[in-house]
């Protein structure tokens, strides 16, 4: 293989007028240039949109109370909040959501990126100055060792996202600060960054990837850059972090002390800590005390959106539910205003379809409660049911259907409900099987199952990531084992249209195929309930899209210290 | 009574290795997938086969089943109960550190059940079919039925709703602050101690009414002792045997029902944290935490045996 070297600059020779308008040019960039040119830029010299609040108070301690502690420590590995919740404070995310509205993305480590014209290839521009707890420099290998793990895992290694950088080939290192993701193929802007933003994808060291053989799962405290840093832990009580007084962007976090309290999520236990003064910042409060919260003087109580599907699967390998009329009566028996109510003290909820209801592509509430499945009242819904039943030869009914259901309060609530509008609606007869949520998974893996209750979640609102996931032909939560060609087709071409305009057109039709041949049934969305004392001041989750993109607590501060 | 000794140890010891046995099959043979708590769902949903099988040999559950129980009784014999595999803690670590609240507990319980149970079983004695006999009769039936951790959840919630109160929700050591730590274990105390001292009130009243009809007590009274003596010197300890049998019992029921007891005040005791290691399927945390407990039952079995050659000279063992 040959190699073209450059050729050698030709003789020059230098004229007056060439020496007098090179000399001028140079002259005048002297004065001009630094107004271009900087000198090595520090974390500081690259602000974060995030700056400090002159009003806020330094100091205190935060209290806050979130989830059950995590089963491991591995964040990238975890697909549940009880890592999200105490961890995420040490680590920083190339992007991140705005604390504020918890939906626009802004820098982070990245303090700019550019995006090819054709969609292809993602350049961040990282921020110099930056340290691991560790005193480690932070630097573009750091961005690469832990997007090569999130995208191609090691053996032994599973994590979640990876579906969502299935498109990254190439991570190359363009110099200590910048980076560049070169994608196979494009794929919609929102989809990438949102993926980038995602909470999940916390940066760690290379360093630390190489000690470990690349798994996390059993080192409680390995280095991140966030605004906290590890103090001390507890299991399954608390852990406590401390200020980082290292962080990059000066002058955050407010505050010294922050200590995460684990207690399981919808649980007494957890609204009576709150509700004691025990805690100042209560994360997915049960319906009860947090209308108590509500009311209680000194204190504001929240919701919001999350991104998880309470759903119940229909086994398409068990004859009659095979049937697209089948199930799309099932779907229209479902009274979902009356099972959001059957859960209120429980768990909050609300009506849904197949795609997110708060997510802009989704048919918007007030069309979505116009259509038959979806109203308050049921009985134009019912009429089509049985229409469908009738048609579909099962006019009688069906006995005798396995519905698994997940041993957590609220599907068992739903289960009996589910049970006796099936029966009465469709004449369907189902035996309630309650089963441990381990058990469930295997069930319905294994499709050991006619019809089966549960949740599960996605990392990002966008259609590409789910889709694929839940109504995908081989998606891991496909739990149905549907298959529809035109809605495949169409997820195809909506995980590649970058026209947002034409891909939530898109998104509407497949929203059809699926009402008329369900996947899954959807029974409701999960929301968030948070309390907080007036005193913790700098966040108000009221418009966040769900939980995992935005705990970080360094722009949050104590009114009182 | 060496040999009494003796024999009961080796009892002791082939009753626990009979437990540990039946404890390490049953979560063996449970259905449920221990890698959906270590994984989450979305994980668990990607896991290819090959990651299965790496991770199970990773968790030393890979292994044929006589090997991870040879093992597992080798880590006990070495004083190694295992590590939790979800985090990588030591269960030693977690009995050291939550053991003491759970003892505290147990001990205080076995100690109110006592204060209450004796002396309402003494008056409903000799004040037989009197009314303060059928209040006390009436309200022993009552903690005997009512659940514990129901009861147990209407103290935390009355606390909560009338006075604003919370016991602390992390563990404080008697050592550490003594009075954070009595509103840590006061209330399940309170709550296990009401219901077995229901039984020992019950027992109490039997017994003792068994024995002040006997010669011996007629006797004492026939030779104008005052009624405090004949029941303290006389009546009493000769009813205390069975008495003393029931709460060693009783006291396995404590460590029994402070699990459910724990969960309902919120107390991070070790009934708790097996309640938690279920839900995980920790299988290392909960074989220990079974054995542990099944240790204790055992030990105070034989304490109450030997007990009672101490308190009824007219018991010998040999």
């Amino acid at each position: 293989m040959s190699v073209e070297r450059p050729s050698p600059p030709p003789a020059n020779t230098v004229s007056r007028r060439t020496f007098l308008r090179t000399l001028g040019i140079a002259g005048g960039g002297v004065v001009v240039a630094p107004a271009f040119v900087r000198t090595p830029a520090s974390a500081q010299e690259t602000p974060s949109p995030l700056r400090p609040d002159p009003t806020a108070k330094r100091g205190g301690t935060l209290r806050y109370a979130v989830h059950n502690a995590p089963a491991h420590f591995d964040v990238h590995q975890s697909g549940t909040v009880a890592n999200i919740g105490p961890q995420s404070p040490m680590y920083d995310t190339l992007l991140r959501r705005h604390p504020k509205d918890g939906q626009t993305i802004i820098p982070d480590l990245a303090w700019k990126w550019d995006i090819a014209p054709d969609g292809k290839k993602y350049t961040f521009h990282l921020r110099k100055g930056v340290k691991f707890h560790d005193g480690g420099d932070f630097t573009a290998e750091d961005v690469r060792a832990t997007y090569e793990r999130i995208a191609r895992p090691p053996k032994g290694v599973v994590i979640p996202r990876t579906p969502l950088f299935s498109t990254v080939g190439d991570i190359v290192v363009l110099d200590p600060h910048k980076i560049e993701f070169r994608l196979t193929e494009p794929r919609p802007r929102a989809f990438m960054l949102g993926a980038f933003a995602s909470g999940w994808n916390i940066l760690v060291r290379k360093k630390t990837l190489d000690e470990h053989g690349g798994n996390l799962r059993q080192v409680m405290n390995y280095p991140g850059t966030g605004p906290f840093r590890h103090v001390s832990r507890k299991d399954k009580e608390i852990w406590i972090m401390e200020r980082n007084p290292d962080y990059w962007n000066k002058g955050l976090p407010y505050i010294d002390r922050l200590e995460v309290y684990h207690m399981f999520p919808f649980s007494p236990e957890l609204g009576s800590a709150f509700l004691s003064g025990k805690i100042d910042y209560a994360r997915l409060m049960d319906p009860v005390s947090w209308r108590k919260a509500k009311e209680m003087p000194g204190a504001t109580a929240a919701n919001f959106n999350q991104s998880v599907i309470q759903a119940f699967w229909t086994n398409m390998n068990k004859k009659p539910l095979a049937d697209p009329r089948v199930r799309r009566a099932i779907h229209l028996a479902m009274d979902r205003h009356a099972l959001v109510e059957v859960v209120k003290d429980t768990a909050p909820m609300q009506v849904g379809g197949f795609v997110y209801p708060f997510h802009e592509f989704s048919t918007p509430r007030a069309e979505l409660e116009k259509r038959l499945g979806y109203q308050a009242d049921v009985t134009p819904a019912v009429q089509e049911a049985r229409r469908l039943m009738r048609e579909a030869g099962y006019g009688q009914g069906i006995k005798g259907l396995d519905f698994v259901v997940r041993d957590i309060a609220t599907f068992k609530l739903w289960a009996v409900a589910i049970q006796a509008m099936l029966k009465e609606h469709i004449n369907v007869e189902t035996n309630l099987r309650v089963v441990q949520t381990s058990v469930w998974f295997d069930e319905a893996a294994a499709g050991n199952f006619d019809l089966a209750i549960s949740a599960i979640v996605s990392t990002l609102m966008d259609p590409s990531d789910y889709f694929s996931a839940w109504y995908g032909k081989d998606g891991p939560q496909n739990y149905s084992r549907w298959t529809n060609p035109a809605f495949h087709d169409l997820a195809n071409q909506i995980e590649r249209e970058l026209d947002d305009v034409k891909r939530k057109a898109l998104v509407r039709k497949a929203e059809d195929i699926l009402e008329q041949d369900p996947p899954l049934i959807p029974v409701a969305y999960e929301q968030i309930y948070d309390a907080w004392y007036n005193k913790v001041r700098g966040q108000n989750p009221s418009t966040y899209f769900g939980i995992y993109d935005v705990v970080r607590w360094d722009t949050v501060w104590i009114a009182q210290t | 009574m060496r040999k009494y000794l003796v024999r009961r140890a080796v009892y002791a010891a082939g009753t626990l290795l009979g437990v540990s046995l039946i404890i390490f099959v049953v979560l063996r043979i449970l259905p449920g997938d221990p890698l959906v708590a270590i994984l989450g769902v979305e994980g668990h949903a990607r896991m290819s086969a090959a990651d299965r099988v790496r991770i199970m040999a990773d968790l030393g559950l890979s292994a044929p089943l006589p090997v991870q129980y040879g093992r597992w009784l080798v880590d006990i014999g070495a004083g190694r109960l295992g590590r939790s595999f979800f985090r990588g803690d030591t269960v030693s670590e977690l009995i050291l550190h939550r053991g003491p609240i759970s003892a505290e507990i147990g001990v205080l319980a076995l100690v109110i059940s006592w204060l209450v149970g004796l002396p309402v079983g003494i008056l409903s004695a000799f004040r037989p079919n009197s009314v303060p006999d059928g209040v006390a009769r009436a309200l022993s039936v009552l903690f005997i039925a009512i659940p514990g951790f129901w009861l147990g959840m209407l103290i935390v919630l009355a606390l909560l709703f009338w006075f604003g109160y919370k016991a602390p929700i992390v563990i404080v050591h008697v050592w550490q602050d003594p009075w954070q730590n009595l509103q840590i274990v006061i209330g399940p105390a309170v709550v296990l101690g009401l219901a077995q001292g229901a039984y020992i009130a019950r027992m109490s009243r039997s017994c003792l009414l068994e024995v002040i009809g006997d010669d011996f007590v007629r006797t004492a009274r026939a030779k104008g002792l005052r009624e405090g003596l004949v029941v303290f010197r006389h009546a009493l300890p000769n009813a205390l045997l069975p008495v003393i049998t029931i709460s060693g019992v009783l006291l396995g029921f404590v460590l029994g029902g402070s699990v459910a007891v724990e969960q309902a005040f919120g107390v991070p005791g070790l009934g708790r944290a097996l309640v938690t290691a279920v839900i995980e399927r920790d299988i290392i945390v909960v074989q220990n935490l079974v054995l542990l407990y099944a240790s204790i039952f055992v030990i105070i079995n034989v304490l109450v045996d030997l007990s009672y050659a101490w308190l009824d000279p007219r018991i010998r063992y040999g």
